[in-house]
C-alpha cells in the first residue's frame, strides 16, 4: 500500500530520553537524601503525571475499539505505544516504598500524622484504616498494574500480530476484548487516584476525584498523541499519512476534554462548597484562600477559560503548528493542575513553594517512560499497516 | 407594485450523490454561478463543489452562548441581591459558584437557539413555495433524487446548458420559471 517500512528505533530520540530520565532519577534520589519530604511529593507529582497519560491512552484505545471507530486507526499504533509503557511505572512505583511515610498521614509512624490529630473529624481516620493501610495499599497497586499491563499487552500483541498476518479476525478480537476491559480500567484508575492523590489528605473524600484525575490525564494523553502525530515526520513515520481531518478531530477532542475536565472539576467543587461540612471544606478552603488562591485562579483561567475560547477556532485546530502549541500548553497546565492537587498537602499554608526535585522527578519519570515506549516501538510499523480498515482511515474526510 | 421579471432555472437530476458532486464541480469550473444542490440527506462534498464560503452559523452560536451567559448571570445577580435577597445557609448573597449550573444551561440553550434559528434564517426557511416545485419530477429530491439547479435568463434558449448537463450524466433535465421571493 505504501512504501513505509518498520520503525528502526532511531536512537536520536530514544537515547536522549533515556539519558535525561536516568540523570533525572539519580538527581531525584540525591534529593531524597537531602530533603526526603519535598522529594517524595515531587516524585509523586512526576509519577502520577506520566502514569496517568499512559493509562488514559489505554482507555482511549479501548474506547475507540468499542466504538468501532475507523478514522483513528492511523493513530492507533501511537496510542498503543503510549499505553505499552505501563510496565515501566510498575517498576517506578517501587520508589514510593521509602516515601510512603513522608507522603501519607495514614501510614504508621508518619511525621505527618500530627496533621490529622486533634481535629474534629479525626475519628474518621480510624474508620478508614481498613482501606488505608500499607498491606492493602500494596495489594491494590499489584491489581492496578496487573490489569493495565494485561490489557495493554493483549491489545498491542494482537495489533502487531495483525501487521504480519492481516485479516479481520484480530480486529474482531480487539473489538470484543476492549468493551470488557473498560469497566476494569475505569475502576482501577479511579481507585489509583484515591490511593495516590486523595489519601494525601485522608480525612477528605470526594467520589468524583477519580474522574477528575482521569479527565486531566485523558486530556493530556490526547495532547501527547497530537504532539507525537505532528512530530512523526520523516522516513517510516506515520505523520505524513495524517490529514487535516485527523488533526482537526484531535483538536476537537482536546477542546472537548478541556470542557469535560472543567465540568468534572466544578461538579466536585460545587458540592463541597455548597455543603460546607467540616471534613470536606478544608481541602478547598486551603486552596481558595491564602497563598494558594493565585494558583487556583491560574488553573481556572489557564486550564479552562483561555483554552476553551482559543480552541473554538477551527483554523487553530487544523494547522499542525498551532495545534502543537496548544497541546504543549495543555500538557503544562496539566502539570500545574497536579501540582495544585498534591503540593498543598506538603507546604500547606506556606503556599506554592518550589523544590528543584519537582523538575528532576518530572524529567526523570518522563524521560525513562518515553524512552521505554520508543524502545518497545522498535521493529514495528508506526501504524497498523494491515488493519482491514486502514484504507478508510487514511482517506478519512470529516463530515 | 412593480412588475417582477420571472426567474428561471435549469434543473438536472443525477442518479448518485457522487455524480451530482462531480457535475456541480465541473459546471462551477465552467463559470456557472448561483447554483444549488438538492438531496434527500446531507451531501458529502456538496458545499465544497458549490464553492460556498464557510458557514456563519458558528458565530451566531457563539453569540447566542455568550448572550445566554450574560443573561443568566445578570438575572441571578439581580434576583438574589436586589429583587429578593434571601440568606440561604449563611452564604453571601452574591454566591457565584451556585449560579454556574443555571449559567451553563442558559448558555447551552441560547447557543442552541442561535444554531436553530440562525440556520433557518441563513437558509431563508421556511419557504413554502419555490418555482422549482413546479416540476413534478423534482419531488424525487426528497426521496431518492440528486438535483442541481442553475439560474438561467428567462426566455432564452437553455439547450446548451441542458446538453452540457446531459453530457455530465444528468438523467433528467428540465427548465422551470416562476416568481422567486
Amino acid at each position: 500500500m505504501t512504501a513505509m517500512e518498520r520503525y528502526t528505533g532511531t536512537p536520536k530520540l530514544m537515547v536522549p530520553a533515556f539519558g535525561l530520565g536516568v540523570v533525572g532519577l539519580v538527581l531525584t534520589a540525591v534529593g531524597f537524601f537531602m530533603n526526603p519530604e519535598a522529594t517524595s511529593f515531587s516524585y509523586l507529582l512526576g509519577f502520577t503525571y506520566w502514569v496517568g497519560i499512559s493509562v488514559a491512552a489505554l482507555i482511549m484505545l479501548c474506547i475507540f475499539h468499542t466504538a468501532k471507530a475507523k478514522w483513528p486507526i492511523v493513530l492507533r499504533r501511537a496510542m498503543e505505544t503510549i499505553s505499552i509503557a505501563v510496565p515501566v511505572f510498575a517498576v517506578l512505583i517501587l520508589a514510593l516504598i521509602p516515601m510512603m511515610k513522608y507522603l501519607y498521614p495514614w501510614v504508621d509512624g508518619s511525621p505527618l500524622a500530627a496533621h490529622i490529630h486533634g481535629i474534629e473529624v479525626e475519628h474518621l481516620a480510624h474508620k478508614k484504616a481498613h482501606y488505608l493501610n500499607l498491606g492493602f495499599f500494596a495489594v491494590r497497586q499489584v491489581i492496578y498494574f496487573a490489569v493495565w499491563i494485561f490489557v495493554s499487552h493483549r491489545l498491542y500483541g494482537w495489533s502487531t500480530q495483525q501487521d504480519d498476518v492481516g485479516g479481520l479476525e484480530l480486529t474482531v478480537k480487539q473489538r470484543k476484548f476492549s468493551p470488557g476491559a473498560l469497566p476494569f480500567l475505569a475502576l482501577t484508575i479511579t481507585f489509583a487516584a484515591f490511593d495516590w492523590l486523595m489519601s494525601l489528605t485522608p480525612l477528605w473524600q470526594s467520589t468524583i476525584f477519580g474522574a477528575y484525575y482521569f479527565a486531566g490525564s485523558f486530556l493530556a494523553a490526547f495532547c501527547v498523541l497530537t504532539l507525537a502525530t505532528v512530530r512523526a515526520q520523516g522516513k517510516d513515520l506515520y505523520g505524513s499519512l495524517v490529514k487535516t481531518s485527523h488533526l482537526h478531530n484531535l483538536g476537537k477532542l482536546i477542546f472537548a476534554f478541556t470542557a469535560f475536565w472543567a465540568y468534572i472539576g466544578f461538579s466536585q467543587f460545587l458540592l463541597v462548597w455548597i455543603a460546607n461540612i467540616p471534613e470536606e471544606a478544608p481541602w478547598y478552603g486551603l486552596r481558595m484562600y491564602g497563598p494558594w488562591r493565585s494558583v487556583s485562579i491560574v488553573i481556572f483561567f489557564g486550564h479552562f477559560v483561555l483554552p476553551f475560547f482559543t480552541l473554538l477556532s477551527r483554523k487553530l485546530k487544523e494547522k499542525p503548528g498551532t495545534l502543537a502549541v496548544a497541546a504543549t500548553y495543555m500538557l503544562l497546565m496539566h502539570a500545574v493542575d497536579l501540582y495544585w492537587l498534591i503540593w498543598p498537602a506538603f507546604s500547606g499554608e506556606a503556599g506554592p513553594t518550589f523544590h528543584w526535585t519537582i523538575l528532576t522527578a518530572f524529567v526523570g519519570v518522563g524521560g525513562v517512560s518515553v524512552g521505554y515506549a520508543l524502545f518497545r516501538a522498535r521493529g514495528r510499523y508506526t501504524f497498523p499497516v494491515k488493519d482491514p480498515y486502514i484504507a478508510e482511515s487514511l482517506r478519512y474526510v470529516q463530515p | 407594485m412593480e412588475a417582477k421579471v420571472l426567474d428561471s432555472w435549469v434543473l438536472a437530476e443525477f442518479a448518485t450523490p457522487e455524480a451530482l458532486v462531480s457535475a456541480t464541480q465541473q459546471m462551477r469550473e465552467k463559470g456557472f454561478q448561483g447554483m444549488d444542490t438538492y438531496s434527500p440527506y446531507p451531501l458529502h462534498g456538496g458545499s465544497e463543489a458549490l464553492g460556498l464560503p464557510p458557514s456563519r452559523v458558528p458565530f451566531i452560536a457563539l453569540g447566542g452562548g455568550l448572550t445566554g451567559m450574560v443573561t443568566a448571570l445578570t438575572m441571578q445577580t439581580w434576583m438574589n441581591t436586589i429583587d429578593y435577597p434571601l440568606n440561604v445557609g449563611g452564604r453571601p448573597l452574591l454566591s457565584l459558584p451556585a449560579w454556574v449550573p443555571i449559567t451553563f444551561e442558559l448558555s447551552v440553550l441560547f447557543a442552541a437557539f442561535g444554531i436553530f434559528f440562525g440556520l433557518l434564517g441563513l437558509s431563508k426557511l421556511p419557504q413554502p413555495y419555490h418555482p422549482a416545485f413546479e416540476s413534478e419530477e423534482f419531488r424525487s429530491a426528497s426521496t431518492h433524487g440528486y438535483w442541481l439547479s442553475i439560474p438561467h435568463p428567462t426566455g432564452t434558449d437553455a439547450a446548451d446548458v441542458k446538453n452540457q448537463l446531459t453530457a455530465l450524466g444528468a438523467t433528467h433535465v428540465t427548465v422551470v420559471s416562476g416568481e422567486n421571493e
